[in-house]
């Protein structure tokens, strides 16, 4: 079998919609003062900035992950129950609230006026932990879930027969098949903590809680040093890849062939897991709620009636479903590919095109959208080319999403299916429909309305073009937070809530299909 | 092949025809910031009253805030599509000169309602403010009524401010620190830290964290407490007066050298000083305008607080050194 050469061209595309866009804010030079004045101090800086934002990423993705690990077992031995296809629907929610909502929803709920005050003890690592959590914990829950679902039932039957405790199903049937998808989406929350911003600046504290992403957007913003954005950049890149090297010690590809499973699992200790979902469940719940309590308390008439929300909300659509298609057709060309090498052996260079596709995460959309800024201006009219733009920064930034939710199911489908298909000769456009596309539909939709989720949610980009007619609803959001309106921001907030909980239902029905067994 | 010619000419000549149909009607290009020229801003209104008097059409482009402004226009460099700028305060003036993108106005800069005289020839300025700590003033009767109290004194109240890195307001207050206590600013800013319950990215997140009770103040404006007097009939907040004087914030518009609408340019800029435009600013900028008389302002503006004497760095001063008093500030913030 020769592999796939999908990926080459989109890793191409990619290297140079990150590369060029660097080497373009390179080129612009420093208007700033005079660097060798600052050079000790900087490093001094930027070594402390360095070791917080680590150690504030590590910490935050480990417990988020291994906490996800409880509530996606839980869930999992729960098996099917009353509102659990909406509880998981709403664990995507998190991943498209707004920094700045984000922090308020979890002061209304810790802060010291709030449900469970916490007092000045929320600002400063507490701050930071809990609202990495309230972002990352159900995202890992959704991601890992469908593992439990890829163990095949003849195990389940065979511990059973062996009379296995909790212990040692989770040492021999659990612990294996989650060490393919543990280190990936282990390291996706880890690049989302590490370029965590306004909420490690505002909930840290004070300038003790600055990450690298901060010190970027100071570089690039205030000292408008486009140079050092670079390099700082750069040095963001490759403690990921650093850390995704390490990562990938630990991820082991099952070796064998596999059924999939359609059994319920019905374990021990159901008190035990009904709790833990309920904790997580009102864990998570707890700052939507207190946003929609906000909303419900503002002006929601008057937000609701203006036109102007509508035609954000049509634009940010616009974006988001633009944004998803993109995202996971490239994720899937990565993945043809990467899968193609890992069923030959080559596992290691698989991993290094899935971990290319990924880690262009972490390089801030400010130097991408800046730098692509200096290289087009030049030529054209950049607010006509503003829309495809952020369209295509937000596909980008989805990748890592697409390829952690669509990869396992791949990898497993070629496994099982290709030398029948061989056999068969069953090729191209119908396999794609007999086999692959019942295979994929689920986790392609996950992807989708991931990748949808998030660019609907996403401020950074389209604030960097200045559109003068059309914003999208978190822009609109944060001009009635500067105008003094909160109370009517609040509103918006939870309006762009509903309206991407919608997006994300509607795109895992439509594309995933009627749910088959679990998950 | 000749087909195609004259099919490519007769486009381009429809396209001429509409072109010119439209250079009847020039487009003034202004980059401001977001909230100028968002519905809730000055903008709308500013868009509306001039269109009226110059049968030209104006394009407010909004970017983030004045930094972003001011790197955009750098980016953009002599192909820039702005004509003017308008948004960026004292504090980036000097550098903005520098960018040799800025030409003299060349107007009059008289009847300003400044507290000082305006000597810039490149910049003129459409409103201002002074920075201030807001608070409730049915949660906390006793605000403190100097800086250096908020500083020193043990039992002064717990405050949100923003970071000089990320937000003007936060800078705002690094300069007022650095003008009451000079070389003993880092001092000051120790004793204070103890004070600060956050320092937040911007403005929004401090004032939306002040309004949920996070802290009894907030850094924010003079002018604030007019907000909710005006439009929400809400009499409860106020801004402390410190003795010392409080920090000022001018926010200016200057002309870019390479527009090709320059009469057009200083057309605007001598709108931008009437009284049509200054009295939108109070209650759409929540500032002072910068060419209004007093007896002119909304009624609530007349009650907010005394902040003089105004303190103000030049902007050569800020210029010079903003990057070192930053990095003092997180040194001191760090430790």
């Amino acid at each position: 079998m020769k592999p796939s050469r999908f990926a080459y061209p989109v890793l191409g595309i990619l290297a140079l919609f990150v590369l060029l866009p660097m080497a373009g804010l390179v080129a612009v030079g420093s208007f700033g003062a005079d660097p060798a004045e600052l050079a000790f101090w900087q490093s001094k800086y930027i070594r402390r900035v360095l070791v917080f934002s680590l150690w504030q990423a590590l910490l935050s993705s480990f417990l988020s992950v291994f906490l996800a690990l409880l509530v996606a077992r839980a869930l999992a031995h729960r098996g099917d129950f009353m509102l659990r296809n909406l509880l998981l629907k709403f664990f995507g929610l998190p991943l498209v609230v707004p920094s700045v909502v984000a922090v308020m929803g979890i002061v209304s709920v810790y802060g010291s006026g709030g449900w469970i005050p916490l007092g000045s003890k929320l600002y400063g690592l507490n701050g930071i932990l809990l609202a990495h959590l309230f972002f990352n914990l159900p995202l890992a829950v959704r991601l890992l879930l469908p593992v439990w679902q890829s163990i095949p039932a003849q195990q389940w039957q065979m511990g059973g027969q062996l009379g296995f405790t909790g212990w040692q199903q989770w040492r021999f049937l659990e612990w294996p098949a989650l060490r393919e998808s543990l280190p990936g989406v282990a390291l996706l929350v880890f690049m989302l903590c590490l370029t965590s911003f306004a909420v490690v600046l505002t909930l840290g504290g004070g300038p003790r809680s600055t990450t690298l992403e901060v010190a970027i957007y100071q570089s690039l913003r205030f000292d408008f040093d486009p140079p050092r954005a670079v390099v700082l950049a750069l040095l963001q890149l490759s403690l990921c890849a650093l850390v995704a090297w390490i990562s990938s010690r630990f991820q082991r590809l099952p070796a064998v062939e596999i059924t999939l499973s359609n059994a319920t699992l019905r374990t021990s200790g159901q008190l035990l897991n009904t709790s833990i979902i309920v904790i997580a469940a009102v864990f998570v719940g707890m700052p939507l709620l207190a946003m929609m309590i906000d909303a419900v308390n503002g002006p929601l008439l008057q937000v609701l009636s203006n036109i102007k929300l509508w035609q954000s909300a049509a634009f940010t659509l616009l974006i988001g479903l633009s944004a998803a298609t993109l995202s996971v057709f490239a994720g899937w060309l990565l993945l043809t590919t990467s899968t193609d090498l890992s069923l030959l052996g080559q596992t290691r260079k698989a991993g290094w095109i899935e971990l290319a596709g990924s880690i262009v995460y972490v390089v801030p959309p400010l130097v991408i959208g800046t730098g692509l800024f200096v290289l087009i201006a030049p030529w054209v009219d950049v607010f006509e080319w503003a829309v495809p733009i952020v369209i295509l920064i937000n596909a980008m930034m989805g990748l890592p999403f697409v390829i952690r939710s669509l990869g396992p199911s791949m990898r497993q489908g070629k496994m099982r299916y290709h030398r029948l298909c061989q056999s068969l000769s069953l090729t191209s456009w119908n396999r794609f429909r007999v086999v692959d596309w019942p295979l994929l539909r689920k986790p392609a939709g996950l992807s989708a309305a991931l990748v949808a989720a998030l660019a609907m949610g996403d401020l950074g980009v389209i604030a960097l073009f200045g559109t003068p007619d059309t914003t999208t609803l978190p822009l609109l959001l944060y001009h009635q937070l500067s105008a003094y309106l909160i109370p009517q921001a609040a509103v918006t907030a939870a309006f762009l809530l509903f309206f991407c909980l919608l997006v994300f239902w509607s795109l895992e029905t439509i594309i995933g299909g009627k749910s088959r067994a679990q998950d | 092949m000749s087909k195609i010619y004259r099919l490519t000419r007769a486009v381009l000549f429809v396209g001429l025809i509409s072109v010119s149909a439209f250079a009847a009607k020039p487009t003034l290009t202004i980059y401001t910031y977001d909230s100028f020229a968002s519905d809730w801003g000055p903008g709308p209104k500013v868009k509306t009253a001039f269109e009226k008097q110059c049968s030209c059409i104006l394009n407010l482009v909004g970017l983030e805030d004045g930094v972003s402004l001011l790197n955009r226009l750098k980016l953009e460099g002599k192909n820039t599509r702005a004509d003017l700028v308008l948004g960026i305060d004292t504090n980036l003036t000097a550098d903005a000169r520098a960018t040799g993108l800025f030409e003299p106005h060349g107007m009059q800069a008289k009847n300003l309602s400044l507290p000082q005289n305006w000597n810039d020839d490149t910049f003129l300025p459409y409103d201002y403010g002074y920075f201030a700590f807001v608070y409730n003033k049915e949660l906390l009767k006793n605000p403190p009524t100097s800086l250096k109290q908020l500083v020193e004194d043990p039992a002064a109240p717990n405050i949100l401010v923003q970071d000089p890195r990320t937000s003007t307001p936060g800078l705002g207050l690094l300069l007022w620190v650095k003008k009451v206590y000079g070389d003993e600013a880092d001092a000051a800013w120790k004793k204070l830290s103890r004070r600060i319950v956050t320092v937040s990215k911007g403005w929004s997140e401090a004032y939306g964290l002040f309004l949920k009770g996070e802290a009894p103040m907030v850094l924010s404006y003079t002018t604030s407490p007019a907000y909710h007097i005006i439009a929400e009939q809400d009499q409860r907040f106020a801004a402390a007066r410190f003795s010392e004087g409080h920090y000022q914030q001018t926010e200016v518009a200057g002309l870019v050298s390479v527009s090709k609408l320059p009469a057009l340019g200083r057309q605007f800029l001598a709108f931008m000083l009437s009284a049509e435009f200054q009295n939108i600013i109070p209650t759409t900028n929540w500032m002072y305008p910068a060419a209004l008389d007093r007896a002119e302002l909304p009624e609530a503006f007349n009650g907010l607080i005394d902040p003089s004497p105004a303190l103000l760095f030049s902007d050569t001063e800020i210029a010079e050194n903003r990057k070192r008093w930053v990095n003092e500030w997180l040194e001191v913030m760090s430790d």
